[in-house]
């Protein structure tokens, strides 16, 4: 039903998320450590949605946000953020570059799988 | 919902990853520390500890270890501010940065060893606090008037990344800008841009990569290009090469004056190139062990089918074809065997990582002075024989600082440099043993003093004195020291390295220094072994152990006076030495042989040899040694069991260190 | 809830553990001697790629020594990461055990059998000793006697 990227330079951040995800049926996965690597597969392959993560030693996942909202074909992708950072201003930068969802660390399985099937849920096209 | 995930089953992952991320951050605090202390800055140093205790911060929050989360969070707020003043943080604020790090270590260990992770102590926690508000938070300057930046990147970058940039410049090196276009075809070449950005690290530090928006075309289908900002000391063209593209692709950032900046040249070192961890795989030693496992059974497989092979060569069968495939079948056997064994070499350097801390803590804690010099050039060694070996190492170090070291000013006195040389270096001898090597320029160690403690006869050659030194509980020290007090002895080192089959030998000088040399196998596991048969039973040996296969003259064996009413000792003449000789089937007491044995084995332990007489050599070949752990069956000189394909375990001899035992129960003094 | 336990017999005596702590059974073919091991321990063997001690209870329990027959039985127990085979005299019945039918040991013979009895299980006339596993592989009492 769904590919699905997962950004964070944690494996084992990306297994846990991945591990939540899984209760959903039809999804597949593909998982990126870094914020240049998840650029580079936007670019090439079409996903469902991202699970991003802020905060990585490249580039970070605001600046994957703006490129990707810069770009025509993955403008309407619903990406959620999700990072151990959960003040106001950053839960403010991210939804101003572009975050379909925020969510902070620690969340809980059944949290970011309703986040992620609401969003998958949605037509495609409908506001964010 | 039952299908949901318990996210705590990732704590021992966890682990795993926090271990790693610790090992990082107490590498980037020491690297921040040198800076400082030479008044530079170590931007990279200070990202990296950032984000590895950032990255802590929110594992451990998801898998539920409070303590952990609340000592991480204060790190992360005084380094976020040391981040963004580009790097400033004050030298006096090491100490509690690294006092935090280590409150985080100890509890992942307690919750690696199941035991409960203690709350985060709240006087520490102020400290950090206070750290904070302490923190230099003076932007740095912009300085982009040297360099040549397109708009789409110069809009991209940081006031510090321009910093570095220019930096780089004023250190006589290259900046330099290369795009990489990705695209499927080269990323099923290998080429992304992961694999792009570990070479280019290899030959120098990233400062920025950039995503750019390009036209989709058949050469850039996914319509976008990086462009990768780069400080090196290699050409252009080497940068080309390692990013797999034209060297037209590369530009030079430095705009033409930039020479101008040169009056700047800072005396920093090169930075070691980065090494990448991408591309790596983490496994658990627990599956390569169950793959090795399988490898055995494969290997006892062979054997059985060789000797059902022989026995159709017997019966008069022409095997000559099948005796071809069983070549084939051993060399690829062979080549499996050596590739497993690649899988679980680690970098010897890497078991050093942790050495450069634990000299700091105990240079703190003595107040000595001390100089740490670390070459373990490229030797791999085993992760089993790593993990082993790990603590003898650090005890002796910490016996250097702790004993071996005299106090500056002492130093000072005996016309040394205040500062006392501690050397640890590694180099392979062979193909399949690692020379390790711990020496310090102390004081030596006084054979009188040894002596006395242990209530033994003075010892005449370093080999006697490590005997002494490696006597149980022996310490040379009155009162126990606040670092070495608890540790492991002496003892234990040895029994270390000798239970890896390997040996440990001293040299030392008083007022001048002493030297630990370490012999260790680089893997273990997989041994070339003689076998031999004594008293109807089977064994085996590593031959590497086994000096010489002598043959045993009845009629020239020396018989000794009988000590205590057992057996005569016998003494065997060779090569004008004197070597006794151990029958090991009464030693083993498996009944008699009937007659007198005419092989014996040869080893040498400290310099001494001894023989164990054997009824007869069966042959050699490799075995797989699977240790006997078990307390049941744990005896000194058995170091395992392995399967000589009839599925049944043949003992493996550690015969040196039944000699070591054998001459220690004749050195003791009768009770 | 009753529990499924491995039942064998020492010297006329049953004894069982359940069956969760038994790895396997295995007919007993000999053993390869360990000079020097801890007492009552006949040699190692090799069970499934694995190497393990073996503990013959008839040692263990203190009765004399036997010629193992074509009954003999090693009874594969797992406690943690250890593995030790126990050397029985037979060992042909596993038995569902409800929680009534378990007794505590009768306290002299709790003193007498050094701990190795964790209960008893009366079935009618029979009675059939549950033991400690890890008591009666422990080696602290194994060393020096």
């Amino acid at each position: 039903m769904g590919e699905i990227l997962v950004v964070d330079d944690s494996k084992v951040m990306r297994e846990m998320i991945i591990a939540c995800l899984r209760a959903q049926p039809g999804l597949s996965f593909t998982q990126a450590a870094s914020g240049l690597e998840a650029i580079e597969k936007l670019s090439l392959k079409t996903f469902q949605l991202v699970v991003l993560d802020l905060n990585m030693p490249d580039i970070g996942g605001i600046e994957v946000l703006e490129f990707v909202r810069g770009q025509d074909k993955l403008r309407s992708l619903p990406i959620i953020v999700v990072t151990t950072r959960g003040d106001d201003a950053s839960r403010a930068t991210a939804l101003a570059a572009g975050a379909s969802r925020f969510m902070t660390k620690p969340f809980t399985p059944e949290k970011i799988l309703s986040e992620v099937r609401e969003l998958l849920e949605q037509p495609a096209g409908a506001p964010r | 919902m039952s299908d949901v995930v318990d996210l705590a089953e990732f704590r021992t992952a966890f682990v795993v990853e926090a271990e790693e991320l610790l090992t990082t951050a107490n590498t980037s605090l020491l690297d921040i520390e040198k800076a400082l202390r030479a008044g530079n800055k170590n931007i990279r140093a200070v990202r990296e500890l950032f984000r590895a205790v950032h990255t802590i911060k929110g594992l451990s929050s998801m898998v539920g270890i409070e303590p952990v989360v609340g000592i991480a969070h204060r790190l992360e707020t005084t380094l976020r501010a040391a981040d963004r003043a580009g790097g400033s943080l004050a030298l006096e604020s090491i100490d509690t940065l690294l006092e935090g790090v280590r409150a985080i270590a100890k509890r992942v260990r307690a919750l690696a060893d199941g035991q409960p992770v203690a709350e985060a102590p709240s006087e520490l926690l102020d400290r950090l606090e206070r750290l904070e508000s302490a923190t230099p938070s003076t932007a740095r300057q912009s300085g982009a008037g040297a360099l040549i930046l397109d708009a789409e990147i110069a809009g991209k970058l940081g006031a510090q990344d321009q910093a570095q940039l220019l930096e780089g410049l004023a250190q006589g090196r290259r900046a330099l800008r290369v795009d990489f276009i990705p695209s499927p075809l080269r990323a099923e070449a290998g080429s992304t841009i992961t694999s792009v950005r570990a070479r280019v690290a290899k030959i120098g530090d990233i400062v920025k990569v950039v995503p750019i928006s390009v036209p989709v075309t058949a050469d850039a289908p996914g319509g976008l290009k990086f462009g990768l900002l780069v400080v090196t000391s290699e050409s252009a063209q080497a940068l080309a090469d390692a990013v797999g593209v034209d060297p037209g692709m590369v530009y030079s950032l430095a705009a033409p004056p930039a020479a101008g900046i040169l009056g700047a040249v800072l005396e920093a070192e090169p930075e070691e190139p980065s090494v990448s961890r991408h591309g790596v795989v983490r496994v658990d030693v627990e599956r390569l062990d169950d793959v090795m496992e399988r490898l055995s059974t494969l290997v006892v497989t062979r054997f059985r089918l060789s000797r059902a092979l022989a026995e159709l060569a017997a019966a008069g069968a022409d095997v000559r074809a099948l005796a071809q495939i069983m070549n084939e079948n051993g060399r690829q056997l062979r080549d499996l065997r050596a590739a497993i064994l690649r899988v679980r070499m680690v970098p010897v350097s890497e078991v050093f990582e942790r050495v450069p801390l634990l000299v700091r803590g105990l240079s703190r804690a003595t107040g000595k002075q001390v100089r740490l010099v670390i070459d373990a050039g490229t030797a791999e060694v085993d992760k089993g024989v790593a993990e082993r070996l790990f603590p003898a190492v650090v005890h002796l170090v910490r016996n250097a600082v702790d004993h071996a070291f005299e106090s500056p000013d002492e130093r000072t006195r005996a016309g040394k440099p205040a500062e006392g040389a501690l050397t640890i270096a590694c180099f392979e001898r062979t193909n399949s043993q690692l020379e390790l090597t711990i020496s310090d320029d102390g004081r030596g160690i006084d054979r009188k003093l040894v002596a006395d403690r242990a209530h033994r006869p003075l010892p005449d050659s370093d080999a006697a004195l490590l005997e002494l030194l490696c006597l149980p509980g022996l310490s040379t020290r009155d009162e126990a020291t606040m670092t070495s007090g608890r540790g492991m002895g002496m003892d234990i080192v040895k029994r270390t390295v000798e239970q890896l089959g390997g040996e440990l030998t001293l040299q030392t000088r008083v007022g001048v220094g002493t030297r630990f040399v370490m012999h260790v196998p680089v893997s273990i596991s997989i041994v070339d072994a003689f076998t031999f048969e004594c008293a109807a039973q089977r064994f085996v040996v590593p031959v590497t152990m086994v000096e010489e296969v002598v043959d045993i003259d009845p009629a020239r064996l020396v018989r000794g006076p009988t000590r205590r009413g057992g057996e005569a000792p016998r003494l065997l003449e060779r090569r004008n030495e004197t070597v006794p000789v151990v029958q090991l089937e009464s030693l083993f007491r498996l009944g008699d042989r009937g007659g007198e044995a005419r092989k014996a084995l040869v080893v040498r332990r400290n310099g001494e040899p001894m023989a164990f007489s054997v009824d007869r050599m069966l042959g050699q070949q490799e075995v797989v040694v699977r240790p006997l752990e078990d307390p049941l069956v744990r005896v000194i000189g058995i170091s395992g069991a392995t399967d000589l394909g009839d599925g049944r375990p043949t003992l493996v001899l550690d015969l040196a260190a039944l000699s070591g035992a054998l001459s220690a129960a004749t050195l003791e003094p009768a009770a | 809830m009753s529990i499924l336990h491995v039942v064998f017999k020492v010297g006329g005596t049953e004894y069982a553990m359940p069956a969760d702590e038994v790895l396997q059974m295995e007919s007993y073919g000999g053993a390869t001697p360990v000079p020097g091991a801890a007492r009552g321990v006949v040699g190692i063997v090799q069970v499934r790629g694995r190497v393990v001690p073996v503990l013959d209870l008839r040692a263990r329990f203190g009765l004399e020594p036997i010629a193992a027959t074509l009954n003999s039985r090693l009874v594969v127990g797992q406690d943690g990461a250890r593995s030790v085979a126990l050397l029985v005299d037979s060992a042909r019945e596993v038995l569902k055990l409800d929680p009534e039918q378990i007794e505590p040991p009768p306290p002299m013979m709790a003193d007498d059998s050094q701990g190795f009895v964790r209960a008893v299980a009366r079935m009618g006339e029979r009675l059939v000793m549950l033991i400690d596993f890890k008591r009666v592989i422990g080696e602290e009492r194994l060393h020096g006697e």
